[in-house]
């Protein structure tokens, strides 16, 4: 794994204030007051309960599909159908939602949350053996996939599953499936502490297990190595470990469309629209490929888009601003070889030098 | 005939050059006369390559001046060096394999017809003058693809001709060589020198710096140690002065006292990647206390053998018995455990994850076993105390386990495979080019941890294309080519002229 340093931290720290330059500039062109937007998009990130819920519940989904991408990538699979996972574990979570009757609060949600898991992780079995067995690549087949992961639940939700005479949507989730949301001003509910635990637990088995040892032998690393000799020179099955990897990776997708259905929604219905496995991808970058760095990250995120989406709320100011300033902001963080570039200067090689010493 | 000359081509002062962590460059002067040829040695992380990188304009330094042909320049970027005469032949070569020799040599620079097209004609015939003026025998229209090594090089050498170099860096050009192909190259070099070139000659074979060179310049830690005329020298003082201290350049050891049967290959056929066949109809015993050395080029089916053996590759035919046992069936971690090891050709994408902490390298081999982990969880402490016992015993090079093993040099990282693979104690240790890449004082203590096997009653299976370290560390000798054993030595019987025979396939 690539390790933090101090040019990270510099760029990111760099690239913040060329963001929030870029911002400035933006805003007066168009007519806004930038200090006061950016009063309004901090405390719309940050301050207050309600925000604060807010912020937290958006980054519920955030986590589980970055430390979906954090596991596929360090197993050396490139996976890109983390959003398809999404669907396909948010569409079956709403089906057993609704479809069984008679349980109790605790079975029913289990049971809920073990469909989307397990459906999700279905979903990427395909391009699984696909890669293994017959050498096609996964991030081909998982776009693909990601398409016809829309068009089936739209389907789904419009025919067999459609209860709403008006609009395509699935039956409402009964009681006992609902995931718990805990104060009245918001929709924060317990799926964020699920998350967070995922995200832990995901950390304790890839560092600490061997089973996920045996995992990352075959990759660990940004881009998808796999298969790589290591594993097979010891003797780890690395097919074996690229189609765990995926189906896992899968089954977090999953979850996370589940948790949005339960906590969230609480029905499916067509127009639905998860984007949240796509930015997974750039979160778990950001996040170094580490699944608390992915949490982190999901936070930092959803932080933004809550400031966002409150500027948006409040002010006249467009919503796609933020995605703007957001993508500018990825663009320097993942920017590797204007981290390395930073090498140039004295003062960095001195800084780097220095805190890496400190860590060891 | 150096001597009388005595303006210089490349003079550099003062050079500092560092990285993060590291001072590849420590203020090097360094002065290469016109007309001669100087070797530039040292060991891996000396410094030689950060040097030659600022002369060919890869990499800038901090600090510090060059001047060539005695004029202060900026070589800013690789065309720049190429503009001021410098050409450099890089240890791996930059080949196009479908195009001609030809073709690779003017890449970029194509004679023009009258309409714009290429002249390909005229293109040949000059290649061809230029290849007749230095004697580098190259046929202009031979594909690379079907070019021997040998070939391929002088193609490389040809190319910075063709860009009339007047200085040429050569990049270790002899680690690919047989021992015929290198006194070839030689014989090039100094032609190439009596028609005025300067030639740079980076290397770590002392043996080849008497041989050539007029001059040499040790370089250790990013600093010079010493530069002085190869006549006043000897490989002894020069091996000190690369590694700061007392190098044995003979490998010490006792007459072998062989035992049991370890291993026993009876009439292996094996397929390389291609479906060709790579070993054919191979047959071999490896007894318990002795080492079997297996020399050749590079290429005629070790790789393919190695794999067969430690279970990468599957065999077409023949049998492998291991410790009595056929060992066919067995995956690697079978033929782990019943105590066989495995010391990669390949380190970087086999032997490590290079991406992974030099722990979880470590303990690639045991990590499964208590106590590093019970019930599928592992030990951090246990398996930290095993890393840095390991550490220890085999003077692996880190500031810490928790270092990602890709920053490691390659020495230290053959040195995490070694130890991880002796580590386990095994009966026998295939180890497969085991000092490529190493430098010379790390090669010394691989040299000595293989024949401490031995001696302590295991065996070893040591493939390697380095003459020297077969001769010197094995006990008999098997010389393969193309699949096949041409001969069997006893390394005290032959000298080098003959085994140059055998590798090239000629018996007798």
């Amino acid at each position: 794994m690539e390790k933090f340093s101090f040019k990270d931290v510099l760029i990111l720290f760099a690239g913040t204030i060329i963001t929030i330059g870029i911002a400035w500039v933006l805003l007066t062109v168009t007519g806004f007051v930038p200090r006061e937007i950016g009063k309004l998009f901090f405390e719309g990130a940050v301050v207050g309960q309600r925000n604060i819920l807010n912020t937290l519940n958006i980054a519920t989904p955030y986590i589980l599909t970055s430390i979906a991408t954090v596991v596929s990538f360090r197993v050396g699979m490139f996976n890109i159908g983390i959003n398809g996972s999404m669907y396909i574990g948010g569409l079956y979570a709403a089906w057993a939602g609704y479809k069984f009757t008679s349980l109790g609060h605790i079975p029913h949600v289990s049971l809920c949350i073990a469909i989307a898991i397990i459906t999700g992780s279905l979903w990427m079995l395909l391009p699984a053996l696909l890669k293994v067995y017959a050498g096609v690549s996964e991030i081909i087949s998982t776009i693909i996939l990601n398409f016809v992961a829309v068009l089936f639940v739209s389907y789904m939700a419009n025919g067999p599953f459609r209860a709403d005479p008006i609009a395509p949507a699935t039956p409402r989730i009964l009681e006992t499936a609902e995931l718990k949301q805990y104060f009245p001003n918001s929709q924060f509910n317990s799926g964020f502490f699920i998350a967070v635990i995922i995200a832990f637990l995901t950390y304790f088995i890839l560092k600490k297990t061997t089973f996920g040892y045996e995992l990352r032998s075959g990759g660990d690393g940004l881009v998808g190595f796999y298969p790589s000799r290591y594993s097979s020179y010891l003797g780890i099955p690395s097919d074996r470990s690229a189609i765990t990897g995926m189906l896992i990776s899968g089954g977090l997708g999953g979850l996370a469309g589940g948790i949005e259905i339960l906590g969230n929604a609480r029905y499916f219905y067509q127009e639905l629209l998860f984007n949240q496995g796509f930015d997974g991808i750039l979160i778990a970058i950001v996040g170094k490929l580490e699944p608390i760095g992915g949490l982190i990250a999901s936070l930092f995120w959803s932080a933004l888009r809550n400031g966002g989406l409150f500027v948006d709320y409040k002010t006249e100011v467009s919503r796609e601003i933020v995605v703007i300033l957001l993508s500018i902001l990825i663009f320097f963080v993942s920017a590797q070889k204007l981290v390395s570039s930073l090498e140039r200067f004295k003062f960095v090689r001195k800084l780097d030098a220095f805190f890496t010493r400190k860590i060891k | 005939m150096t001597q009388k000359n005595i303006e210089t081509a490349v003079e550099v002062k003062n050079i500092t050059k560092s990285y993060p962590g590291v001072t590849a460059n420590d203020s090097v002067d360094f002065k290469v006369l016109k007309g001669e040829i100087h070797a530039l040695v040292g060991e891996n992380g000396a410094g030689k390559s950060t040097l030659v990188k600022i002369l060919y304009g890869i990499e800038q330094p901090d600090s510090g001046e060059i001047f060539i042909n005695d004029k202060s320049v900026e070589i800013n970027k690789v065309d720049k060096a190429i503009e001021l005469g410098i050409g450099m032949v890089h240890q791996e070569f930059h080949l196009v394999p479908s195009f001609t020799a030809a073709e690779n040599i003017g890449l970029g620079q194509e004679p023009r017809n009258s309409r714009g097209f290429i002249d390909w004609d005229k293109l040949n015939s000059e290649v061809s003058n230029i290849a007749k003026k230095y004697g580098l025998d190259v046929d202009p229209k031979l594909r690379m693809i079907d070019a021997s090594v040998g070939i391929q090089q002088r193609t490389e050498i040809l190319k910075t001709l063709y860009r009339n170099a007047n200085i040429l860096i050569l990049d270790e050009p002899t680690a690919v060589l047989t021992p015929q192909e290198t006194d070839e190259l030689f014989e090039v070099i100094r032609s190439l020198v009596d028609e005025g070139k300067t030639v740079i000659f980076i290397t770590h074979k002392l043996r080849e710096v008497m041989e050539i060179s007029d001059r040499v310049t040790v370089m250790r830690d990013g600093k010079v140690q010493g530069v002085s005329d190869t006549k006043n020298t000897s490989p002894e003082e020069l091996a000190k002065l690369m590694v700061g201290r007392e190098v044995f350049m003979q490998v010490e050891k006792e007459k072998a006292k062989p035992t049991e049967k370890v291993l026993e290959v009876k009439n292996l056929w094996v397929h390389d990647a291609r479906g060709l066949l790579a070993v054919k109809n191979f047959s071999l015993d490896v007894h318990k206390g002795e080492i079997v050395g297996i020399a050749g080029v590079d290429g005629n089916g070790q790789t393919e053998l190695v794999e067969a053996l430690s279970g990468l590759r599957p065999t077409s035919k023949g049998e492998v018995i291991f410790d009595g046992k056929n060992i066919e069936s067995f995956s690697p971690r079978k033929r782990r455990r019943a105590g066989l090891a495995h010391v990669p050709e390949d380190r970087a994408n086999t032997g490590l994850n290079l991406k992974l902490d030099i722990w979880e390298n470590l303990v690639g081999t045991s990590y499964f076993r208590s106590p590093l982990s019970k019930g599928g969880i592992i030990s951090m402490k246990n398996v930290v105390d095993h890393s840095n016992n390991l550490r220890e015993k085999f003077d692996i090079r880190t500031p810490g386990v928790f270092v990602r093993t890709g920053s490691l040099s390659g020495g230290n990282q053959q040195k995490v495979v070694i130890a991880r693979e002796l580590s386990e104690d095994p009966l026998l240790t295939i180890a497969s080019q085991p000092t490529r890449g190493v430098d010379i004082g790390n090669i010394e203590a691989i040299h000595k941890q293989l024949i401490e096997i031995r001696d302590s009653g295991k065996a070893v299976l040591l493939v390697s294309a380095e003459l020297d370290e077969v001769m010197s560390v094995a006990d008999r000798v098997a010389v393969i080519y193309e699949g096949e054993i041409v001969e069997w030595v006893n390394p005290k019987d032959v000298d080098q002229q003959q085994m140059g025979l055998y590798m090239a396939g000629i018996k007798d």
